[in-house]
């Protein structure tokens, strides 16, 4: 696994592919914070909801980035299909963190917010940059070319899928009020909600943090179906 | 004649479509066999097969009489951009094999050498023609030490310069006993290597023929047997090219013997209770008759 990691980050680097998604995110960052001061989880709210558009295009150029003939090799001396998958979501789950950390810290480091930042806002807008990180993945694996055949078709279907997320969860739509559907439909709305109580908080009930740990669950849910359903593929 | 790989009865089916229906053929060891047959005619399904990356729907596939063989695989599809040099993307090919680092270095270096891209190993592939990153894919499939190497459509793309430095390669590979088996869409190109050639045609091995030996005059011979009879003792003697079983509880055995040897051979099947189909020469079949006609009518 490790080789597998190394290998498939250092070929991700070496196809420059990260380029465009990774200026794109750092130059947002860099203009919503033009002007301060600026409230705290409402900032953080908006970058993550960038990251979580952000992630699609990683997710799509990292399973993408080894041409066909070579992951055909790759699949062949790792002599496991799910090993591969698996640490190609590893890898972007790293780069995912990493822009986290990066939309979390940068406003710190140049005194962007409003004062009365504390740990706790800080701990909330890690999480929720990284559970919608992983939601962005698990969303984006699914139109990626081991499912999809043509390439546009991965980009629509990406876009499509992260909007219809965001327009579901920002709309309050009457669907929701299915109680099934609410565990079906991607839990993006428990990070938006949790995200707009405002920075006047001290502590946070246990149940905020049940509903991050459910955008992980949902996550991870969906990422095992993906490595499954791939691993099961004659596509060699 | 040592038997690398046998298959016995071998049938592949896609979406209810036949690719191969009860192929039995044997491979010799130290030799390079190709594979002929039209596009979608089961060449990589059999080479998969051969390589374990698709098992067969029904049948056996038999290496070494069950010792175990190493395999190295070369795709049909070769790779068109890979941002490493040689010595890089075999040494992450390597660590992803699990193969110790320092094993690993010496059998790259060696492999360089082998392949003489000492000069290139430093080189990113993405530079290299088609040829050359040809020859980094197929180091890729000798990491390990590998008996067997597979080929899909080797030639496909390749220049005349690169065919010819191919063919160079695939003597080198064979004069260090390593087995070669590939496919590709006509053999004029690599006559001069190619040992034996093995066609494809409606699911069935239609034709063998031995390169090696195609100098001196063969016979073909196809013979009638119950398949009670035991033929593991003349699966030393011959090759046994193909098997297909008869609904009356018989099998059609096809075989190409030498001239010199037919006699001996047909003997030793007659013995077993075969009855004779056909023995006919394997070259020049219509010269014979016409000599034959001619003989006739002189007299």
């Amino acid at each position: 696994m490790k080789g597998l990691l190394h290998y498939q980050f250092a070929n991700y680097i070496r196809t420059h592919k990260y380029v465009p998604p990774v200026s794109v995110f750092i130059m947002i960052l860099i203009i919503n914070y033009t002007f301060i001061p600026n409230p705290i989880l409402d900032s953080y709210s908006f970058t993550s909801l960038v990251l979580f558009f952000i992630m699609g295009w990683v997710t799509i150029t990292i399973l993408h980035a080894e041409d066909q003939g070579l992951q055909q090799l790759t699949i062949l001396h790792a002599k496991n299909k799910s090993g591969y998958y698996l640490a190609l979501v590893i890898n972007c789950a790293f780069v995912g963190l990493i822009l986290s950390i990066v939309a979390v810290v940068y406003p710190i480091v140049f005194h962007v917010f409003k004062p009365g930042l504390l740990t706790i806002h800080i701990v909330i807008g890690f999480l929720a940059h990284f559970s919608l990180v992983i939601l962005s993945i698990a969303l984006s694996l699914f139109f990626t070319r081991e499912l999809v055949k043509s390439n546009v078709n991965s980009w629509w279907g990406v876009i499509s899928i992260l909007v219809v997320s965001l327009a579901l969860a920002v709309a309050k739509a009457d669907i929701l009020k299915v109680k099934i559907l609410t565990w079906i439909l991607p839990p993006l709305r428990y990070s938006l909600e949790i995200m707009s109580v405002g920075d006047k908080f001290t502590s946070v009930p246990v149940l905020v943090y049940a509903q991050f740990a459910w955008i992980f669950i949902y996550s991870l849910i969906l990422i095992t179906i993906f490595i499954v359903v791939v691993s099961k593929s004659r596509k060699l | 004649m040592d038997v690398f790989i046998e298959l016995k009865n071998v049938t592949k089916k896609f979406k209810n479509i036949s690719v191969l229906e009860g192929v039995s053929l044997s491979i010799p060891s130290r030799e390079i066999t190709a594979i002929v047959g039209k596009n979608g005619s089961g060449k990589s399904t059999l080479l998969k097969m051969i390589g374990g990356l698709t098992k067969p729907d029904s049948g056996q596939i038999i290496f070494q009489n069950g010792e175990p063989v190493r395999i190295g695989y070369v795709p049909e599809v070769t790779p068109v951009v890979i941002p490493f040099t040689p010595r890089e993307y075999l040494t992450y090919m390597g660590k992803i094999r699990g193969l110790p680092i320092e094993w690993l270095q010496k059998r790259i270096n060696s492999l360089l050498e082998i392949f003489h891209m000492e000069e290139n190993q430093n080189t990113r592939i993405e530079h290299f023609s088609k040829g050359m990153k040809q020859k980094v894919i197929i180091m890729q499939a000798m990491l390990e030490e590998t008996d067997l190497l597979i080929m899909d459509e080797p030639l496909s793309g390749l220049d005349l310069n690169a065919q010819t430095e191919f063919e160079r390669l695939l003597i080198s590979l064979k004069e260090r006993d390593i087995s070669v088996i590939l496919t590709c869409h006509e053999t004029r190109l690599l006559e001069k290597v190619v040992d034996r050639i093995l066609v494809i045609h409606q699911c069935q091995i239609t034709y063998t023929r031995n390169q090696h030996i195609q100098d001196e005059p063969m016979n073909r011979i196809v013979f009638e047997l119950s398949n009670t009879v035991s033929l593991n003792l003349l699966r030393e003697k011959v090759t046994i090219e193909k098997e297909k079983e008869t609904s009356s509880g018989h099998r059609l055995i096809e075989l190409s013997v030498s001239k010199e040897q037919t006699n001996k051979i047909v003997r030793e099947f007659l013995d077993r209770g075969a009855t004779i189909q056909l023995l006919a020469p394997l070259e020049g079949e219509n010269d014979f008759y016409d000599s034959f006609k001619k003989g006739v009518e002189i007299q």
